[in-house]
């Protein structure tokens, strides 16, 4: 080899080192990079698919955008174990089973380690089995019944919970306070369109009756959003049977609710009536006439009455309808404190396994407890409001002293 | 069956197919419209059974499909589960249950005999009078699944029913749909009853029975949609609510859409109308497609599928399909030539 070549040869190698050198450098500095990006970024996503525009839409709403400034006020004080926490909305457009379904699908495979689903169990379930049967922990902010849970869902649904409060714990919570204002009778009016409210009616009697009172008559109606069209016969065979307060669980938003109070009112019946959460809000009180005489218990008190003043400042900042906005935030400190327990973990049985065991956990919307049998929230106090002439009125709160058996 | 009316079936299960095949290749959250969609060819396959051939206007076939999902859902919904949904079902259904394949041909069975039972007074009624009573019956289902809590859920969606639904099932459905549907228009029924649809008087003179016609075709159609109501339970979560008027609506659309007069129209419809319905939908919560993001507002596609349609209405009032299937050309016959004649001198 000529010295000519061997400089030429080694000119060539030289070159090649520095090549590689220089590759090798960049690469370590990208993966270094890549490396801090996930470490300082990795967050904890929680996928949720919510209703903007059908019937969930009113409690939806609220419950996301107060979750979002709970996630806000959670990450600037550093997230969840260094992991900020990050959520992605989908929108099942009125809770089309398809789309709920595809929801579902969607923010799993962007990633989401948690589900959050719409407020109804029927509606909720495309996006719930969805969610469990991909193992992660499935969450409804009000979903209001035990259903929420193995009883509707089988042994996948060890992974489903609702922070709602279980329609056993606000019928019971409702009775007591009608046995308070001294109402020995009353008349059922059962909206059996969903779940929630037929249960929620079913715990009232139970405790109800339990407590000494006793019941007039029962009827059954559906709401005009879900095709229904009989409240109107419901309201004549009420007013048929005198009763101190009729008592029933429906939504405002569902068109039922004010031909009910005020079919009732046009008949010269000044019965109270009391509803329970669903009937919170004054978005749907007719002007006139106004509707008088009527209560409810629900979650937080969105007026700017709440003893809470956290509540009051958060229901001003989500321009809250119901007091079902707290649930969102709830849902959100409640999944938060399992995934501390869990030390970062976000795999769906080790997090439902550790909220089958929340005893009186602290979260905005006072304290959560759960069991293995009740995936939903019992023995929160309850928020009790009296509309007059469609004004709302806090009355205190109240604490269910039992959760009735309904069946 | 002559060649050259072979992709008179093979074209619609072309179509199918390629849906599914298409299905398959896309993410599992788009899958679902997919899927959604084939489950649509089967319902507005069932109405073009009925519909098409007869010509009569029936707005209560949903009712069929209610009653297929109902059969489906009640009789596989796990035991153990039973009385989370149904709290009010009746003992001997609270302890029946079937399997899937089982389930499907009950749900058939069961919408075949109820479209038998209530085909045999409607029958005899044509025009509005016929299109309003199958309406009645829509409303009469719809009303005892809502409320009569012993036979179902009521309005509770039949959840845990074992979704066996998948690309393939849902194709082999539609694909089951359009083999009967092009076997009975091929055949002397189907032939009879849209002999009828031309010219009743016509038909009637030559000793055709319009009336057993038509109920055969509405029995046979409410077998089919039954059918589709099995297959769409087996899907996802679903209630009598999503069996009801929407549904009604939506599906008379495909098929007016796609050419009511043709079975190659109500696979054409129900591919469109449902294609561009999910596109919109998914587009509507942001889909990326061959590298394009769409992101619409929310209600879109409700105003652009509406617009739409209309708009085909307008300018093919006879459909997509304009009421023809598909055919191989006619081939003319070779015309032999004339012996040259020599002119008589």
């Amino acid at each position: 080899m000529s010295p000519r070549q061997e400089r030429s040869n080694m000119t060539g190698r030289t070159r090649a080192r520095i090549a590689l050198g220089i590759v090798s450098a960049a690469a370590l500095v990208l993966a270094a990079s890549a490396a801090a990006r996930v470490h300082a970024a990795s967050p904890i996503v929680i996928g949720w698919a919510h209703d903007s525009t059908g019937p969930m839409a009113p409690f939806d709403g609220p419950a996301l955008a107060a979750a979002q400034i709970r996630v806000k006020q959670i990450n600037a004080k550093g997230g969840v174990l260094g992991h900020p926490l990050q959520i992605q909305t989908c929108d099942t457009q009125g809770d089309k089973p398809t789309v709920s379904k595809a929801c579902a699908d969607k923010l799993i495979a962007a990633g989401a380690q948690i589900l959050f689903t719409t407020c109804d169990v029927d509606l909720a379930a495309p996006a719930v089995q969805e969610g469990i049967n991909k193992g992660l922990l499935t969450v409804a902010p009000c979903i209001g019944t035990d259903q929420m849970g193995p009883k509707r869902f089988g042994a996948k649904g060890k992974l489903a919970f609702s922070f709602g409060n279980v329609a056993q714990d606000e019928g019971s919570a409702m009775a007591q306070f009608a046995w308070s204002k001294g109402w020995k009778t009353a008349d059922l009016a059962t909206d059996s369109v969903i779940v929630y409210f037929k249960n929620v009616v079913q715990a009232f009697k139970a405790r109800f009756t339990e407590l000494g009172g006793k019941i007039v008559d029962e009827e059954t109606y559906q709401d005009p959003v879900f095709h229904g069209n009989n409240v109107q016969n419901a309201v004549s065979r009420i007013n048929q049977h005198q009763a101190d307060v009729v008592v029933t669980s429906t939504a405002g938003a569902w068109n039922a609710l004010a031909p009910l109070i005020n079919g009732l009112r046009t008949l010269g019946n000044q019965t109270p009536v009391l509803n329970s959460w669903a009937g919170d809000g004054t978005y749907w009180l007719p002007k006139s006439p106004a509707i008088t005489n009527y209560y409810f218990v629900t979650y937080a008190n969105a007026f700017g009455q709440d003893p809470s003043a956290a509540i009051n400042t958060l229901a001003k900042q989500v321009k809250a309808g119901t007091g079902g906005f707290i649930t969102g935030p709830a849902a959100i400190d409640g999944v938060v404190t399992a995934i501390k327990e869990a030390k970062g973990s976000t795999d769906g049985a080790t997090l439902a396994a550790l909220m089958e065991k929340f005893h009186n956990v602290p979260t905005i919307s006072g304290n959560v407890s759960f069991s293995p049998k009740l995936h939903s929230v019992f023995g929160r106090a309850y928020r009790i409001v009296e509309i007059n002439n469609n004004t709302p009125k806090e009355l205190g709160t109240i604490t269910a002293k039992v959760v009735p058996t309904i069946r | 069956m002559t060649v050259r009316r072979l992709p008179e079936l093979l074209g619609p299960a072309a179509l199918v197919l390629a849906t599914a095949l298409l299905g398959l290749a896309v993410s599992v959250s788009l899958q679902n419209y997919f899927l959604d969609t084939l489950v649509k060819v089967s319902i507005v396959v069932a109405l073009y059974v009925f519909i098409g051939n007869s010509g009569v206007l029936s707005f209560g076939h949903i009712a069929f499909v209610a009653l297929g999902v109902w059969t489906a859902g009640v009789l596989t919904v796990p035991e153990s589960q039973k009385n989370a949904i149904m709290p009010g079902l009746a003992h001997f259904l609270l302890h029946t249950n079937v399997g899937n394949v089982a389930s499907l041909a009950l749900a058939a069975g069961v919408g075949m005999l109820f479209a038998l039972i209530v085909g045999l007074p409607l029958m005899r009624l044509s025009g509005l009078a016929a299109g309003i009573a199958t309406f009645a019956v829509l409303e009469i289902v719809n009303n005892l699944l809502r409320y009569w809590q012993a036979i179902g859920p009521g309005l509770n969606a039949f959840s845990s029913v074992p979704q066996t639904t998948g690309i393939w099932q849902a194709a082999i459905g539609a694909f089951i749909c359009i083999a009967v549907a092009y076997a009975y228009q091929r055949s002397r029924f189907g032939r009879q009853l849209r002999a009828a649809r031309e010219d009743p008087a016509a038909a009637a003179a030559a000793g055709i029975s319009i009336y057993g016609q038509r109920l055969l075709a509405f029995a046979l159609s409410g077998g089919l949609a039954g059918l589709a109501g099995g297959i769409y339970v087996h899907l996802l979560p679903i209630e009598v609510d999503n069996v009801y008027l929407d549904l009604t609506f939506l599906t008379l659309a495909m098929l007016v859409v796609g050419g009511a007069g043709s079975l190659l129209g109500a696979v054409v419809g129900a591919l469109a109308v449902s294609g561009l319905d999910s596109f919109l939908s998914a587009a509507e919560n942001g889909v990326d497609v061959f590298g394009w993001h769409f992101d619409l507002p929310t209600g879109t596609s409700v105003i652009v599928v509406g617009t739409l349609m209309a708009v085909v209405l307008i300018l093919r009032p006879s459909g997509l399909s304009g009421g023809r299937e598909l055919s191989l050309p006619r081939r003319r016959p070779r015309v032999p030539d004339l012996p040259k004649v020599r002119a008589p001198t």
